[in-house]
């Protein structure tokens, strides 16, 4: 197995800094969806992980506990997330991306 | 090259895989996409076989959002890390031997101004220290001192990280790589200033923790080369590998090496601010009213 990021929506769906989508080295990789963190009841949207695409390099982390302070960001196996967001499963809008969550093992 | 490019061939939607169907409908083309809206637009960038957190993939990634017409661009790469990214953008790319890239790009960019005219087609070459300072040096130079019209930007990773750490002439001296295990001889060499002495229009040095920064530079370069002249781009990409960067603290790399040799220094010639301002409506690059002037007595 290994390790994928892991967004903590609690968290960042109070924060709205977008700042991890400007720093992980793979492209369309962490997504941002306005309604992530509204439809659960929170403030704002929420950055989310195509964990098909990460390849578990741990920079985001660093980026949300050092450079934003927030500390949403955990390294997750990948066989231990319950559902995330794949490749396959967001769809592009305007201004913002929109997932359904589906199990990491099995799409 | 236009926006004609980036469409369905006319029956062949519905067999197109997701990520080309996202591409024509949610890419950057024709739109104005920056930075800032990272995480919300289908890139240009797909998936590659770069190293997980290699710093040099996060410059690429932001250079390819900075480009100002990415469906008027041409890239232009050579051996090295960088081409497995760069070649897979939706964005033509073009691959010749080791260190000919300005060589190539030169010729490309005279040829697509005689096909296209005043249209801008932007070429934008992107190598290693090894490819630009080592073995694409006299190609480099020469595209310089001609003053052809493209963007040359160095990945600069201080080592040859494609081919397993050899020292290259933008190595510092003194370090010690797997196959430089006497340590470097010589200085880093300044291909700044050599960039400027060959008469580059705009110069600047850029590191990949400041996202911003490096869309600004990016289309500040490739704007000056569509009309003014050749502009040079040296930007630290750490290669994690090679240096034995743990990967989450790549950044923070990047911040000690900024303010250790790569604080950002900016060349703009008097002709490019000029352009800048008068054309594209840089504001900071306007005359100063003369009322603005201090009074120095
Ligand atoms: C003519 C020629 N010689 C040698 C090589 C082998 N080779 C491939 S990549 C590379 C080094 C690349 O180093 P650099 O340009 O610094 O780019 P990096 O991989 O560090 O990004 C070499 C020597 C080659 N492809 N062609
Ligand atoms: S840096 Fe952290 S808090 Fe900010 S958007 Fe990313 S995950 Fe959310
Ligand atoms: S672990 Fe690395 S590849 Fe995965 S989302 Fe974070 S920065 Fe991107
Ligand atoms: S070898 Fe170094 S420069 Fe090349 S992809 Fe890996 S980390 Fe990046």
């Amino acid at each position: 197995m290994y390790l994928v990021a892991n967004v903590n929506v609690e968290i960042c769906a109070s924060k709205s800094c977008k700042l991890c989508t400007q720093y992980c080295p793979e492209a369309n990789t962490i997504q941002y969806s306005e309604e992530m963190g509204k439809e659960q009841g929170f403030k704002y949207g929420s950055a989310y992980i195509a964990v098909d695409r990460c390849k578990g390099c741990a920079l985001c982390v660093w980026v949300c506990d050092s450079l934003a302070k927030n500390n949403a960001i955990t390294m997750t196996m990948i066989d231990q997330l319950p559902k995330a967001a794949l490749t396959d499963n967001i769809t592009y809008g305007d201004k913002s991306t929109t997932a359904v969550l589906a199990s990491p093992m099995v799409g | 090259m236009s926006l004609d490019y980036v469409k369905f061939s006319n029956g062949f939607e519905k067999f197109m895989p997701k990520e080309y169907r996202d591409m024509v409908e949610h890419g950057p083309f024709g739109k104005k996409v920056t930075v800032s809206q990272m995480g919300s637009f289908k890139e240009a960038l797909e998936e590659h076989p770069m190293c997980a957190g290699c710093a040099m993939t996060l410059f690429i990634r932001l250079a390819i959002i900075a480009f100002p017409n990415p469906e008027d661009t041409i890239t232009v790469g050579t051996a090295g890390c960088g081409r497995l990214a760069i070649s897979q953008a939706a964005i033509p790319f073009v691959y010749g031997n080791y260190g000919d890239q300005n060589g190539v790009a030169s010729g490309l960019s005279r040829g697509l101004r005689l096909r296209f005219g005043d249209k801008p087609k932007d070429v934008v070459v992107m190598a290693g220290d090894g490819g630009t300072a080592d073995i694409g040096f006299q190609q480099v130079l020469h595209s310089w001192f001609r003053k052809e019209r493209f963007t040359t930007i160095m990945l600069d990773n201080e080592v040859y990280g494609n081919t397993g750490g050899q020292e290259s002439g933008m190595t510092n001296r003194g370090a010690v790589l797997k196959m430089a295990p006497l340590g470097k001889k010589f200085e880093k060499m300044d291909m700044l200033q050599m960039a400027k002495v060959a008469g580059c229009a705009y110069v600047a040095t850029v590191v990949p923790n400041n996202p911003r920064r490096v869309e600004s530079v990016i289309k500040k370069a490739v704007l000056i080369a569509r009309e003014v002249g050749s502009t040079y781009i040296q930007a630290y990409t750490s290669c994690n590998i090679e240096y034995a960067i743990p990967t989450d603290k790549v950044m923070e790399d990047a911040k000690t090496v900024e303010n250790d040799r790569y604080q950002f220094t900016e060349y703009v010639s008097e002709e490019a601010k000029q352009y800048l301002a008068e054309r594209y409506g840089y504001k900071e690059f306007l005359p100063k009213p003369a009322a603005a002037i201090p009074n120095k007595a």
